[in-house]
Parts: C-alpha cells; structure tokens; sequence
C-alpha cells in the first residue's frame, strides 16, 4: 500500500463519505429507529435481570450470614462488612476476574507488580494509543491481519482469564487464612509491609519475610513503633498486638503452611492471643465498622 | 380580541424562537439529528446508542438511591437493607443499577470490538477513540468505587485487596493506597472518599466525555461498514 501524504489521505477520505452521506439516509427516524428498539432490549435485559435476581433471594434477612448462595446471576447478599472476620476470602465483581487471575499467575511479592501495575499499565497505554500504532488505512479486515489477529487473541485471553478467575478460590491479597492474617492485610501493616503469607506488598518498611523477626522484636515494634514505623499502643489492645506480632513471628518466612523459623518464639501466645481478642480489633475498627 | 393574536401555532413557537435566538440550543438538536448516515449502517452500530441509554439509566437509578443511602460505615449496609426490602419497588431500583453496571460493561466491550473491527478509530476518527478509551477507564472505576458502597463483606474485602494492589505500584503505590482509603485503613473516610467519587467526580467527568464523544461521531459521521460498496466512482465529485 503506497504512503498517502496528509493530504492524498485527507481529500480522499472526504470525497468517500461525501458521497456516502449523499446517498445515505435521514439519521432521525431511521438510525434512530434501529436504535431504539435495541435500546428497549438492553433495558428490559436490566430490568429481567434485577426481576431475577430479587425472586431468587427476596428480601436480605436481618442477620444476614456470611454464607455464599449462588443463584442463576451469582452470589446473594452478604452479611454487613465486619473487619474482625477472619480468612474472609474475598473476589471482586466479575469484570475485574481478569485482573484477578493475574494477580494469582504472579503471586510471588517480587512479581506481584507484573500483575497489578505493569501489564495493566502497558494495556491501558495501548488502549489509548491505538489509533496511533495502527497506522495502516484500510479497513478490511482482509487487509488488517495484525488487527484481525489482536482482535481475536485479545478477546480470547480475556475471556480465559475471567474464567479462571471466576474459579479461583482466593485473591492474591489476601491468601491466607490464619488467624491476625485479615488483621494484618486489612488494617494498617499492609501499606507498609510486604509478608507473603497475608499476600501484601507494601514498601515503606522492611519486607517482613526477610527481616524475619521474633515474637518480642515484633510485640515491641508494633507497641512502640520506631522511626517510620508508628506505635500502635493507642490503636490496638494489648490482645490484639499480641496476636499480630505472634501472626507477624509466625508465618514470617513461613514456607507455605509450615510456619517461619521464628514460629516458636511466639508459640506461647500464639495463636490463642488472636482467640482471646475476641471479635478481634472491634475497638479500632469500629471507628470505621460498627457491630 | 382573536385579531390580534397569532394563530396557536405561532404562540407555540414563541418560547421556542426565543430559546433558539439567544442560545442556539434548536439548530444545534437540529444539527445533532437531522443529518445523513451511510445507508448502510448495520445494527452493530446501534450499541453506542444503547450505551447513553444505560448512562441514563444509571444515573437516574443511581440519583434514586443516593435519596436513601447513607454513606456511613455504620449506617451503609442498613440502608441497603431498607431499600431492598421497604422502599417501594427500591429492589427494582437497586437490582436495576446493579445489574445495569454489568450490562454497561460488556456493552463498552462489545461497542469497543465494533469500532475496532470496523477500523472506525483510524483516520479522521482518532480522537472519538481515545475519549472512548478514557471513558471505558473511567467506568472500571466506577464499577471498582461502587463495590464498596454496599458494606457487606464481599464489599470491604475485595476494597482492600483492590486497594492493596494499588499500593504495590513502586514510589507511588503507597501513597495511592493512602490516598484512596484517606488513611491506613478503611474507614468512615475512605466510605466517603469512594461515594464522592462514584456519585459525583466520575459520573460528570464521564458524561463530559460522552458529550465531546458525540460531537466528534457527529461532526465525522459514522462510518460505512468496511464491507461497504458505497463508493464515489471516477466521475462522481
Ligand atoms: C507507616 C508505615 C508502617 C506501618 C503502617 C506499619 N509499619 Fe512496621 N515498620 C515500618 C518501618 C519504616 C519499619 C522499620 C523501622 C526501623 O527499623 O527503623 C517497620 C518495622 C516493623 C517491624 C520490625 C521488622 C524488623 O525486624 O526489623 C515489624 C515486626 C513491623 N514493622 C510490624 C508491623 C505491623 C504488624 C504493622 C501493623 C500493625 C506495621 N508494622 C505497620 C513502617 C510501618
Ligand atoms: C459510555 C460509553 C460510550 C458511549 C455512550 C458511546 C457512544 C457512541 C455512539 C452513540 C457512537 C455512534 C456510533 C455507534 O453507536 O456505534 C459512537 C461511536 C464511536 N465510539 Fe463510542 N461510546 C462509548 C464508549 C466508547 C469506547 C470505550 C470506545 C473505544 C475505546 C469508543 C469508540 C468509538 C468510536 C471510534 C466511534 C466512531 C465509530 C464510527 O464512526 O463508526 N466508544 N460511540
């Protein structure tokens, strides 16, 4: 296809679509026409939808449970947010499954980003710049075989991933499910802190997989904080620090569920400390979630 | 007395004329709908249509709920309680802006797939594109800030994974994530931060960008399918 100059490209396209508009049709009634009536069937598509959806479940009970039941167009309601509940395994809605699965194919911390910010950013610089690395005029597909191969493979990996990530059991932020791990990657300690084991990735502080403190380093930390770290003593009772820094001793390093070489500094309290804090942290995030 | 009024057709058109004359709003609705598109537009070019069609159904669902809800964390989940089970027909309202969002969502990519494979981004239409793409940015983000609003825990957890893998981003990540939930932690705040941005800074700045995006598809005309033998011949100028 020979280059056409600003102008080639600009006059021919005009005398095209001059000529289509010419011999084309009054956009008010008939585009408008075609228009509405899909227009009608997306509406009462909604509208079926919420009719389902509310038949299936009818009203939310007043102690609504935690509990999952899936109906025809996904999960019921659920029980009001409580931060204390621990291993809550949470998904997001089903157009972020994409993203989802990602994050769970690089969950390791040091390729975690890939996932989360990387790919994501390459693909929304793409979205928007397209038009610009696609310089190719025609628009026949027949003539657009790198379009025509994107537009498959692009679509296909997406719907892949969102069906993988509707299976997936667990998000990569929040992979575990021993007792202070919702504490920890909930609350404050996940902006800052990296620990594999509660899936964060925070860079402020020191990774705690390799700093790999003991129960009494962690305990004294989290009480009295030091330089960027901040002191928890006025956030949290003596219970719940006790039970995050037994969480932090335990599973930092931890390979898997076998906890990390500090566990038996914090066996004595841990996890019964996490136990005993109750409907855990519900002082502090109650400023936030009541009961 | 008859004699010196206008016949009713005229007195119709007074306001009419007179909106016209100092705004120009009757030329431009003019210009906006009587004008000529190929003849042959297939129906795959109906779904940006469809599109304002659920914008406007979100909002007006939306602007109904926001009459009831509070965006308070210990308020939140019980007013979504109240609207499903005893405001009249709020389920209606409620499941309608819910499931709507989904439909939205795969309407963008369907609509988006369309322009693609008709190449409808390419020359002169670059820019239809591009605030097209921003758009369908900016409602992810309204899907992502109205996951919250609800409170429940599928709410507040998939907030804060959400939120955390902002904050794995290098230098900025953290301050993101601070930013996001106003603090280091979800709270009355952060429920605030995201009903503020899910009800009032993306709507506008989506239905900004939906404006200019129909005065560009306007002002350049739909294109012709790329099948389209419509073509000028040689003598035809
Ligand atoms: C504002 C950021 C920030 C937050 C929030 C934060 N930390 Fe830290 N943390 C730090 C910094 C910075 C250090 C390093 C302090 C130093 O050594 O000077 C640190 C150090 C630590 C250490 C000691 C690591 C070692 O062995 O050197 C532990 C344990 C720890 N934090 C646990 C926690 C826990 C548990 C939480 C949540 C309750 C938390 N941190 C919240 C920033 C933070
Ligand atoms: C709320 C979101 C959107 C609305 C309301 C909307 C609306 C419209 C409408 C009504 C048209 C006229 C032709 C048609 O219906 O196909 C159109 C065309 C177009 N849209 Fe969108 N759109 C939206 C999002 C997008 C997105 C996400 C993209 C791509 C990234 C996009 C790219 C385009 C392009 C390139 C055209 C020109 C097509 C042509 O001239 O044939 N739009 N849009």
């Amino acid at each position: 296809m020979p280059r056409l100059t600003a102008r080639e490209r600009r006059e021919g396209y005009q005398r095209e679509y001059s000529f289509q508009k010419r011999h084309g049709k009054p956009f008010f009634p008939n585009a408008v026409f075609h228009d509405t009536i899909v227009s009608l069937i997306v509406v009462a598509l909604i509208m079926g939808m919420a009719i389902l959806w509310h038949a299936q479940f009818g009203a939310i009970p007043a102690e609504a449970t935690a509990e999952r039941i899936g109906g025809l167009l996904g999960p019921a309601y659920e029980a009001k947010a409580d931060p204390g509940v621990l291993g809550y395994d949470p998904r997001p809605d089903w157009y972020f499954f994409f993203l989802f699965e990602l994050l769970r194919i690089f969950k390791t911390p040091e390729l975690l980003i890939v996932g989360s910010i990387i790919i994501p950013t390459i693909w929304m610089v793409l979205l928007i710049g397209w038009p610009f690395i696609d310089r190719n005029p025609d628009r026949r597909l027949s003539r657009r075989p790198i379009a025509l191969a994107l537009g498959v493979t692009v679509p296909i990996v997406l719907l892949t991933l969102t069906f993988y990530g509707s299976k997936a059991p667990g998000a990569a932020g929040q992979a575990s499910t021993e007792p202070g791990a919702a504490a920890f990657a909930g609350g404050a300690c996940s902006t800052c802190h990296t620990l594999a084991n509660a899936g964060t990735a925070g860079n402020v502080g020191p990774v705690l997989d390799s700093a790999n403190p003991d129960y009494a380093t962690a305990l004294n930390f989290i009480t009295n904080g030091k330089g960027g770290m901040p002191s928890f003593k006025a956030t949290y009772t003596a219970d719940e620090i006790s039970c995050l820094a037994g969480y932090v001793a335990t599973w930092a390093a931890a390979k898997g569920t076998t906890p990390g070489p500090q566990a038996a500094s914090a066996k004595a309290t841990y996890p019964a400390s996490c136990t005993k804090a109750g409907g855990l942290f519900a002082g502090t995030a109650t400023n936030a979630v009541g009961p | 007395m008859s004699t010196l009024l206008p016949p009713p057709g005229e007195i119709a058109m007074i306001p009419v004329d007179w909106v016209e004359e100092r705004s120009g709003a009757i030329s431009f609705g003019k210009f906006m709908l009587f004008r000529n598109v190929p003849k042959d537009i297939s129906w795959l070019q109906t779904l940006g249509s469809a599109l304002i069609t659920v914008f406007i159904l979100q909002s007006t669902t939306g602007i109904l709920l926001a009459m009831y809800y509070q965006p308070d964390p210990d308020t939140a989940w019980s007013t979504i309680q109240w609207i499903t089970n005893d405001a009249t027909l709020g389920w209606l309202v409620r499941g309608m802006h819910k499931w709507g969002s989904s439909v939205m969502v795969v309407l963008l990519f369907l609509h988006m797939g369309r322009t693609f494979l008709f190449g409808a981004y390419k020359y002169p239409r670059e820019m239809t594109w591009i605030t097209g793409a921003i758009i369908f940015i900016l409602v992810m983000g309204m899907s992502f800030t109205g996951y919250l609003l609800v409170f429940d825990e599928r709410a507040y957890w998939a907030t804060i994974v959400g939120v955390n893998i902002n904050g794995t981003a290098p230098i900025l990540g953290p301050a993101l994530s601070y930013i996001l939930m106003v603090g280091p932690e979800i709270s009355t705040h952060t429920l605030s931060r995201f009903y503020a941005l899910h009800m009032l800074v993306l709507p506008s700045v989506i239905g900004g960008l939906i404006f200019v995006h129909m005065l560009l598809v306007v002002r350049l005309g739909v294109t012709s399918p790329p099948w389209s033998r419509m073509q000028p011949t040689e003598g035809d100028v």
